[in-house]
């Protein structure tokens, strides 16, 4: 039975944001606390929690509207809002008592067939379900979400013996596809798999730190980027998540593991670290919501500045940046960083060796398979890579060998693998190393694949050193961009040139889509700016053309384009999008015209797009204004869609377009939808628009001037966004006339070269490369 | 020539755009319920009535087609009545009144439902569709200077400081609250129904408002002005009304005459310090009227902004203590279409309440212009 209908208890911060999760799946949900003691309204808590939800940053929901789909109520009154939910997950206090007498409730109104999960990060599924009637248990399992639930992929799944297997068939199913999670299979054992590993990475990390003499900042610039973990460092994100997280997460571990678990003998309630956490709780430092953690914000001289805890003293002190040789020498790699002889080479082994060591020795004991260890740190933990990609990094052998010459234990599973690798390539063909010694293809759920999978062992059909044609099967061509941050050069463009023909190689549609963390930041502002500082203005006012032509031979291609979009799609990322036949859009895509950020305009007919659609919409109101004053804010603001779903209010998703919630499904679904287009596939017909001309242009001039003369917008701004006025109201044009999408794209290109030659453009994009941000010149 | 007397005036509550409890009532709907309420207050004969007069700055959407006309449907005006719309930007129901007393003295109509109507939620100041003519834009952009620079141009030039505008906007938020309080809008509020829902009461006040409050906020049209948002009136959701008609005919039908019209007046001034509109304004109102300023026991002068105003009070040489006693627009709020029948009713209910002999109600208008109507107890 698929699920359909969610229901949530318990309001806290993780039930409410899997709440907003469902209804960013397009399910009702319904979302139940208790009744506060003497409260008037009765529902205050679950109400609180989702206008809480539409406050929260980062954004729980994909789009503010998604908080109307969830029904709010209290467990004494609204239990019969349960009768015909599929799933019920119950998110409540973590105390199996509490919980059983919740599902004893449960169980007297859910319908037959109904699914109930625990969120319980390390309750034992067999404790929660003990002396529970059997219809329970056949329906009963735990899915445990990681925080915040929208961003974090992981989902772990724990299935009982006496679950039904349809049950866990239903939760794969829906938590894949609908919520866009990786479902990692974990088997019962306390703290599952990522919080099993997270928090003795946690206990050890912080505890080596100070054991090793290394300071807060030292600890999380090596315990960072060299790692592959988040820039927060370790001592960041204890105070990110809340310093008074840890007691209870720690005594909750202590409790449940057996003595001789490496946890129970590294952790020590006298060390420092646990003293200082303690102190430090007392005090009121919880981290990032209470008055600092490790590090704090302050005032001083009316200057804001962070100060870090020196642990050894107690005291706050000033900021240092951290100069530590191991973290240059972590560019070469893991094995570099370890083998670096400065106190960062050595925390950085203490590290790795021990939670490395910890890792293998559990394969078996709570996963069936290192990748789904691998799997659940990268995405409940966001570590850039798994325990076991981070072994084959050291070198197996090598790691086996220094943990032996230290007289340190060797995990079976290491002395077992002898020379060889957790991960190989054979051919076409993905393998991981599996518990029996042999070599298994790394497991895609259904339907999913990812570029890599028809990139592996193969060649293109056409590339350069920017972009790539690969053949993903069944007549689909897939076009890929890997330069850096996948911006768009001249190797790029003229890739999408050949694309446009792909048709002549005998396929039948083309799919734009990259496996990168991004689509597209946009164009290469750097090369504009070296021609633009030798004046070579015909070759920038080329490359504006050829990418209008580009843009334009897609659209007009004789086979379907879709795009593929997850993560930015910026600037001409975005123009490339905006000229495809559909976009098959991941959830998590950030799309917007960035470029005033620059100093410049769209290009690319990004302008000409949005206004032809804004003056198609059917739902604005009469007039042209509204349709222009709607683009003309999104390109002069340069606002970037912060979801799939927000970025249908920019105009810049069409209705027809549609979205992906698995970041691993994307290619899948947009290649469905290309194979969809390409029967009876008949190529767009160019539209002429009426736009007001210089009446239209006055108007947005008259909103301007009121934003400069603010202090919303600087005087630059004013002239930047005077370009993007006259193009999108059509330049010279009269509402009695009609324009052509050419006409537009001369429009959009005489603006864009007037700004190029403007130096105060010329400075925003140097300030862009040099500092990463936007000039507020 | 005929006696034109005020025979009635009802408002809505006034409350603020997007926010308060208007903001989902179509302005129609507000309006048509005002009209109502000021039929069966005054008792007068609908059958009587020649035309329905309303004023609105933004005729659009909701409030176009010419709205006077559904309002009169929505009322149940007989559909003999007339009904047009007229638009003087914030002045335009005073000018409702104004054509009305005009028509009156031609003998074109006894008796005149004039009224107004704003809701600045649903129809957006500027329009939706602003559209202005390039070329006079490029050569004179002063005639279409926003609002909020032309109360910094007045402030500029009678060298107002930013603290007097504070101290006033929070003299008319005490009055105002006071007002309330002591339920001196009661008879001119006629309750709004929308569904379930009953909205009797005005939402702009700020009873809580202190100069501290206010000192805080960062200046609202020029990053280097003084007016902020505590010293602007806000965007307002409102209607209101009056019942304008001959003296003969109010004498002759038993209505309860509030105020004689001894004179009106309009001005135009620069664009760009269209705030000080009322000053040419009531010069030529009280020079038909042939009284003196200090003759005028009571004044109404619109708030759009304390700036706008205190530069009024300054060149015109009116007295405060004896201007919006009930407290301005900047507390009650300025539903721009519905402000002048708010402002001419309030005079006149004043005169008679405080039991003095002469009124003047006054207002600037966008563009530049001022309007000024002079009125005398019956």
């Amino acid at each position: 039975m698929a699920i359909e209908k969610v229901a949530v208890i318990g309001s806290g911060v993780m039930g409410a944001a899997i709440a907003a999760h469902c209804a960013n799946a397009g399910c009702q949900v319904v979302l139940l606390d208790i009744v506060p003691k003497g409260a008037e309204n009765r529902n205050a808590l679950a109400e609180g929690a989702v206008q809480k939800l539409l406050k929260t940053k980062p954004a729980p929901l994909t789009h503010s509207r998604n908080a109307r789909r969830i029904a709010t109520g209290n467990l004494d009154d609204n239990l019969d809002l349960l009768a015909d939910v599929d799933w019920i997950c119950e998110a409540i206090i973590e105390n199996p008592d509490i919980k059983q007498s919740l599902y004893g409730k449960l169980e007297a109104v859910r319908k037959d067939g109904s699914i109930i999960t625990s969120n319980t990060s390390t309750i034992p599924l067999g404790r929660l379900a003990k002396g529970m009637p059997d219809r329970f248990q056949a329906d009963f399992a735990i899915t445990h979400f990681f925080n915040p639930p929208r961003y974090m992929r992981l989902f772990e799944l724990v299935a009982g013996p006496k679950t039904r297997p349809d049950a866990i068939a239903d939760l794969r199913a829906f938590a894949d596809v609908r919520l866009g999670k990786e479902v990692v299979d974990c088997k019962d054992t306390p703290g599952f798999i990522a919080n099993r590993i997270g928090i003795y990475w946690s206990w050890i990390a912080l505890s080596k730190a100070i054991d090793l003499g290394l300071s807060v900042e030292e600890a999380d610039a090596i315990v960072g980027k060299p790692m592959g973990i988040p820039k927060t460092g370790i001592f960041g994100l204890a105070d990110l998540t809340g310093i008074d997280l840890a007691p209870h997460v720690n005594a909750s571990m202590l409790a449940l593991l057996p003595a001789d678990d490496a946890f129970c003998q590294a952790y020590d309630a006298k060390h420092p670290l646990a003293t200082t956490v303690e102190r430090m709780i007392a005090e009121g430092y919880t981290g990032r919501k209470g008055k600092g953690g490790f590090y704090r914000r302050v005032v001083k001289d009316g200057a804001k500045r962070t100060e870090v805890l020196d642990i050894a003293s107690g005291e706050y002190r000033a900021e240092r940046k951290p100069d530590l040789a191991s973290v240059k020498a972590a560019r070469k790699g893991l094995r570099a960083l370890v083998e670096h002889d400065d106190k960062g080479g050595a925390y950085a082994w203490a590290v790795l060796s021990h939670v490395l060591s910890y890792a293998a020795s559990l394969v078996g004991e709570i996963a069936d398979d290192i990748v789904s260890i691998d799997l659940a740190m990268k995405t409940g933990y966001a570590w850039k890579y798994g325990p076991f990609e981070q072994i084959d990094q050291l070198g197996a052998k090598w790691f086996a060998n220094r943990l032996a010459a230290e007289g340190r234990p060797v995990p079976a599973i290491l002395k077992k693998l002898g020379g060889g690798r957790f991960y190989k390539e054979e051919g076409t063909r993905a393998l991981y190393y599996a518990l029996d010694g042999s070599y298994q293809d790394v497991p895609r759920p259904e339907g999913a694949f990812l570029l890599a999978d028809y990139k592996r062992g193969r060649s293109p059909v056409a590339g350069n050193r920017s972009a790539s044609i690969w053949d993903i099967g069944d007549g689909v061509a897939c076009l890929e961009i890997h330069t850096k941050m996948n911006s768009i050069d001249p190797d790029v463009v003229a890739m999408l040139k050949t694309a446009s023909k792909i048709d002549k190689q005998g396929f039948k549609a083309l799919v734009i889509h990259t496996d990168a963390d991004n689509f597209s930041v946009g164009a290469n502002v750097g090369i504009a700016i070296f021609a633009a500082n030798a004046a070579m203005w015909p070759l920038i006012e080329g490359s504006i053309s050829e990418g209008q032509s580009t843009m334009l031979a897609l659209k007009y291609a004789k086979f379907p384009v879709v795009a593929a979009p997850a993560g930015m799609a910026l600037g001409g990322g975005c123009e490339i999008c905006l000229h495809a036949d559909a976009v098959q859009a991941h959830v998590e895509s950030y799309m917007g015209l960035v470029e005033v950020g620059v100093g410049l305009l769209p290009g690319w007919g990004g302008c000409k797009e949005l206004i032809s659609r804004a003056l198609a919409n059917p739902k604005r109101p009469g007039g042209t204004m509204p349709a222009i004053s709607t683009v003309f804010e999104a390109i002069a603001t340069a606002k970037v869609a912060t979801s799939a779903e927000e970025a249908r209010d920019l105009l810049i998703l069409r209705p027809s377009d549609r979205v992906t919630m698995n970041r691993k499904r994307v290619l899948a679904d947009a290649k469905a939808r290309a194979l969809e287009l390409a029967a009876n596939y008949a190529p767009p017909e160019p539209v002429d628009i009426a736009l007001p001309g210089p009446t239209g242009q006055a108007a947005l001039s008259m909103a301007v001037e009121g934003l400069v003369h603010q202090g919303k917008a600087t005087a630059y701004d004013g002239v930047v966004s005077g370009e993007v006025a006259r193009v999108i109201t059509g330049g010279d044009t009269d509402i009695t006339e009609t324009i052509s999408e050419k006409a537009l794209m001369k429009l959009e290109r005489d603006s864009f070269m007037t700004l190029i030659r403007n130096t105060q453009t010329l400075d925003r994009i140097e300030h862009m490369l040099t500092t990463g941000k936007p000039l507020r010149n | 020539m005929k006696n034109v007397v005020i025979a009635g005036f009802a408002r809505s509550p006034f409350t603020l755009a997007r926010k308060g409890a208007l903001a989902r009532v179509r302005p129609d709907e507000i309006a048509g319920q005002v009209v109502k309420g000021l039929l069966e207050r005054t008792g007068v004969d609908a059958a009587d009535i020649e035309d329905v007069i309303v004023g609105c700055a933004f005729p659009e959407g909701e409030q176009g087609l010419n709205v006077a006309r559904i309002i009169g449907f929505l009322a149940g005006v007989p559909i003999g009545a007339a009904a047009t719309t007229v638009n003087r930007f914030c002045g335009s129901s005073m000018q409702a009144i104004h054509q009305a007393a005009g028509a009156i003295q031609m003998n074109a109509g006894e008796v005149f439902i004039c009224a107004g109507v704003e809701n600045m939620t649903r129809v957006p100041m500027g329009g939706f569709n602003p559209m202005p003519h390039p070329g006079l834009y490029k050569e004179y952009p002063e005639a279409y200077v926003s609002m909020g620079i032309t109360a910094e141009n007045v402030a500029k030039k009678h060298g107002i400081s930013r603290k007097e505008q504070e101290e006033m906007a929070l003299e008319s938020h005490r009055r105002a609250a006071k007002a309330q309080a002591d339920g001196k809008f009661d008879d001119e509020i006629v309750a709004i129904v929308d569904g379930n829902q009953r909205i009797d009461r005005d939402g702009c006040i700020r009873a809580d408002s202190t100069l501290e409050g206010m000192a805080g906020l960062d200046p609202a049209f020029d990053k280097a002005g003084t007016v902020t948002a505590a010293t602007s009136s806000p965007l307002t959701d409102g209607a209101s009304a009056t019942l304008v008609c001959s003296e003969e005919y109010a004498d002759a039908h038993g209505l309860k005459k509030i105020a004689r019209i001894r004179s009106i007046a309009v001005a135009g001034c620069k664009p760009d310090f269209m705030g000080l509109g009322p000053v040419p304004a009531t010069e030529k109102a009280l020079k038909r009227a042939g009284v003196k300023l200090a003759d005028i026991d009571v004044i109404e002068l619109n708030e759009a902004f304390a700036a706008q105003a205190l530069g009024v009070l300054r060149e015109s040489g009116m007295d405060f203590a004896k201007t919006n006693i009930d407290g301005g627009a900047i507390a009650l709020g300025h539903p721009m279409g519905a402000t002048g029948a708010r402002i001419t009713g309030k005079a006149a209910q004043i005169m008679v309440r405080e039991g003095k002999g002469l009124s003047l109600a006054t207002q600037c208008i966008g563009g530049g212009q001022g309007i000024a109507t002079v009125m005398e107890a019956c």
